[in-house]
């Protein structure tokens, strides 16, 4: 697994804590962030930056708790961008961050495979 | 308010010294200062050069001590009375039960 | 280890929500969750959990709201409210502490940290309890203390206040809660007129002070009641307070016994302000304190030994406790004898000075002091002080009506033994005298004290003239008693039923030379003995009083009729 997407640190930590609920957790991450995802794009669309601000602080929260940096790290980009009113930079941003939440749903998906052997 | 006791150098004697008030507030402190010395006076000196205020709870204390001393056995000397606690002192008509200086 | 908690988890992200559930879990806690502000609310109502996890920026209710929400209905317990958000956002911060935010917790969540916070926080928890439970506790026995009191004080205000504070000739003033700062004021009449009056002064405060009052009332009045003179009341209050109070408690008091048939005032002081006598003509007599306070002597060592001062209509008796003298003003001054005695020479009118003395106090001090305690005693005409009828135990007989008995006492007894009470107890079995008694005790104490002192101690009434002779008399008196040997009074009861009521007959006489009736005729008056009023009164008490019938000594009668 690739640590720039994914810290396999916190992953192994996670496990711990979860035990047999580990899965779930990954799953629940996944759903959860597809919902983000669609704030987001909802957000930038109205033009809203004081939502789009919100829901990519959320967003990048749980990532980071998850150990998907890269993914927080964009998100907190975009948060800023909220912040600063900067709507015009957002689309690329979420762009970027869809294309980073696709490799680390797969990332997941395989890690929940391995973890169901 | 500060109690301090000083036992003489052979122990017989045990001087008290009340600065400050002398009222129920100082009641353990008084106490400790006679009954926590190691030596068994013979007689004890209570100094008031330093007593700004003393009230009846402290004639109260000052009986407690005799009491301690042994009663009517015991030699306790008041010394260096203000005037005004020289007058509270005789107005309870305590020189009957200490020698008062 | 700590207990467990139970810990409610408010967060809209599901696998935030999850995760957290999962750690606090592994930490032993039980983990209740909530995905918004308005779910957390209800929650904590049902549950009462003892510590909230909150996100701050939740959809429905937020996080700020939900915990001021929580904050409210938690009261005075501390429910600790850790906030789930990063520590950059420094506006966000505020508004968390705004709504009661006790900690944040930043993601990604670290379980250590978490579990140190958590502690931590329970800590806090437990302490604001301990301490809330403590005030609790304080303030229940500041209850249980304050309704303690007031039962004390209903107690005791009926054995003090039995008195006659209320006499016309008294004034006073005195705190209602004045025994608990050790004051104690009482009065009572004695059965053969005039009163014993006592202020009072214990040391200390509170119930300790209060509490050696009860005693000192009961013998007081008890003793008043049944004929005892000021010396047995005070010998008994001193042995009593010796007795049952701690070491270094004790009474600092002034007694009276003011004698307004006898126009005299016995004075005891132990420890207290001098007070004064004040007399019509203007001057002011110090009342010393020359005594030891009460309860601080052995009764052996104890002196009783009072002054007697010749006292008119319209002398005034002031005494004080020390509250007086050491009321305080803002300046941290006391008010002292000084200000005190200026009172006093600046004052006009006699009757006014009692006032006069409470305004300089008010004046001095700006407000009124809980621990001043003033009387006045002014000397009036004996009719115009009631009576009151002596009060009894029943036993339910009444049969004693046919009896007779001599008492003598002789020499030494005389010297300690103070008779009058006793024969009064035993002349009050009989019913039909008691509407009488107190006429009968005044009688019996005038020719008492009349065989006394002159029939057996050989004063002579005549010394009495003047203020000095009168001292000297007393002075003589006491000399003369306590190195008394012999001699003795004797007391003749007899008993008579008469017509369904009764009569008594009551004869005293003295080893004394005068009481020889061949000598009494010619000038009855000297030869009785009795000072002028002393006869007047013995005479206008009694049914018949006469000497010289060929027995010795003066002979009275009383009776009764049936039913009476």
């Amino acid at each position: 697994m690739s640590d720039i997407h994914i810290d396999s640190a916190v992953l192994a930590a996670l496990q711990d804590v979860m035990e047999d609920e580990y899965p779930v957790l990954l799953d629940t991450f996944l759903v959860d962030s597809e919902e983000r995802l669609l704030l987001l794009r909802q957000a930038q669309q109205e033009a809203d930056a004081q939502n789009l601000r919100l829901a990519a602080h959320s967003f990048k929260g749980s990532c980071s708790n998850m150990g998907a940096n890269m993914l927080a790290g964009l998100c907190k980009q975009l948060e800023e961008v909220g912040q600063r009113e900067q709507l015009d930079l957002a689309a690329e941003l979420i762009e970027q961050v869809e294309r980073e939440f696709a490799i680390v749903r797969i990332l997941f998906k395989s890690e929940r495979q391995r973890y169901r052997h | 308010m500060a109690i301090t006791s000083l036992p003489s150098l052979d122990g017989q004697e045990l001087t008290i010294l009340i600065q400050g008030r002398f009222d129920f507030g100082a009641h353990q402190d008084f106490r400790n200062a006679y009954e926590s010395v190691s030596s068994t006076p013979q007689r004890y000196i209570v100094d008031l050069k330093d007593t700004t205020y003393l009230d009846s709870s402290a004639l109260g204390m000052l009986l407690l001590l005799r009491d301690y001393a042994g009663g009517d056995d015991s030699m306790i000397r008041l010394v260096n009375c203000s005037s005004d606690v020289r007058k509270i002192l005789a107005i309870s008509n305590f020189e009957q039960l200490f020698n008062i200086a | 280890m700590i207990e467990r908690l139970s810990i409610l988890i408010v967060e809209d992200n599901a696998a935030d929500r999850m995760l957290l559930s999962a750690i606090v879990s592994r930490q032993g806690h039980r983990a209740l969750t909530a995905s918004n502000g308005l779910e957390a609310v209800a929650l904590f109502d049902r549950e009462r959990p003892h510590l909230v996890l909150m996100d701050a920026l939740m959809p429905v209710m937020d996080g700020f709201e939900a915990a001021r929400r929580i904050k409210q209905a938690a009261g005075e317990a501390l429910v600790p409210i850790i906030f789930l958000t990063s520590l950059t956002e420094g506006e966000a911060l505020v508004r968390c502490l705004e709504a009661g935010g006790d900690d944040f917790l930043a993601k990604p969540y670290n379980r250590v940290i978490l579990e140190a916070k958590i502690n931590a926080m329970d800590r806090l928890r437990r302490l604001q309890e301990t301490v809330l439970q403590q005030r609790d506790l304080i303030g229940q026995h500041n209850e249980y203390l304050l309704n303690e009191q007031r039962v004390a004080k209903a107690v005791f205000d009926k054995v003090a206040h039995s008195g006659c504070l209320d006499a016309p000739n008294i004034r006073y003033v005195q705190s209602p809660f004045a025994v608990f700062n050790g004051d104690l004021l009482l009065a009572a009449y004695k059965p053969s007129g005039g009163m014993h009056v006592l202020l009072g002064d214990f040391t200390g405060h509170g119930l300790p002070a209060a509490i050696g009052a009860m005693p000192l009332a009961e013998v007081f009045y008890g003793m008043t009641a049944k004929g005892y003179s000021l010396t047995d009341v005070l010998r008994e209050v001193n042995a009593k307070l010796r007795h049952i109070l701690p070491r270094g408690v004790f009474c600092c008091a002034t007694l009276l016994n003011v004698s307004f048939q006898r126009q005299a005032v016995e004075v005891w002081n132990g420890g207290l302000p001098n007070g004064y006598l004040l007399r019509v003509n203007g001057e002011r007599v110090p009342l010393v304190s020359r005594h030891l306070p009460l309860g601080v002597l052995e009764p052996a060592a104890f002196n009783d030994a009072c002054e007697v001062y010749p006292v008119s209509l319209g002398d005034r008796v002031f005494l004080f406790s020390d509250g007086v003298l050491e009321a305080g003003n803002k300046q941290a001054q006391l008010f002292g004898e000084q200000r005190l005695l200026s009172v006093f020479a600046d004052n006009q009118k006699p009757q006014a000075l009692f006032d006069e003395i409470q305004q300089a106090l008010l004046q001095f001090s700006g407000d009124q002091q809980d621990d001043v305690s003033l009387l006045e005693v002014s000397l009036v005409e004996d009719g115009q002080v009631k009576r009151p009828p002596l009060t009894f135990s029943d036993n339910g007989h009444n049969h004693l009506l046919d009896w007779s008995a001599t008492f003598e006492f002789r020499g030494e007894t005389l010297r300690y033994f103070n008779p009058l009470p006793f024969l009064l107890h035993l002349l009050l079995e009989v019913q039909g005298l008691r509407p009488q008694g107190a006429a009968l005790f005044t009688v019996l104490a005038e020719l008492y004290s009349n065989a006394l002192e002159h029939g057996v101690l050989g004063l002579e009434s005549s010394l009495k003239a003047n203020a000095e002779g009168f001292a000297d008399y007393y002075r003589q008196r006491s000399d003369r008693l306590a190195h008394l040997t012999d001699g003795f009074v004797r007391f003749h009861l007899r008993l008579l039923p008469e017509g369904g009521g009764g009569r008594l007959r009551l004869r005293v006489e003295d080893s004394g030379a005068g009481f020889d009736p061949q000598l009494l005729l010619p000038q009855p008056d000297d030869a009785l003995r009795l000072s002028g009023r002393g006869l007047a009164l013995v005479r206008q008490l009694s049914e018949r009083c006469q000497w010289g019938d060929g027995e010795p000594g003066v002979c009275v009668e009383f009776s009764w009729k049936a039913g009476a």
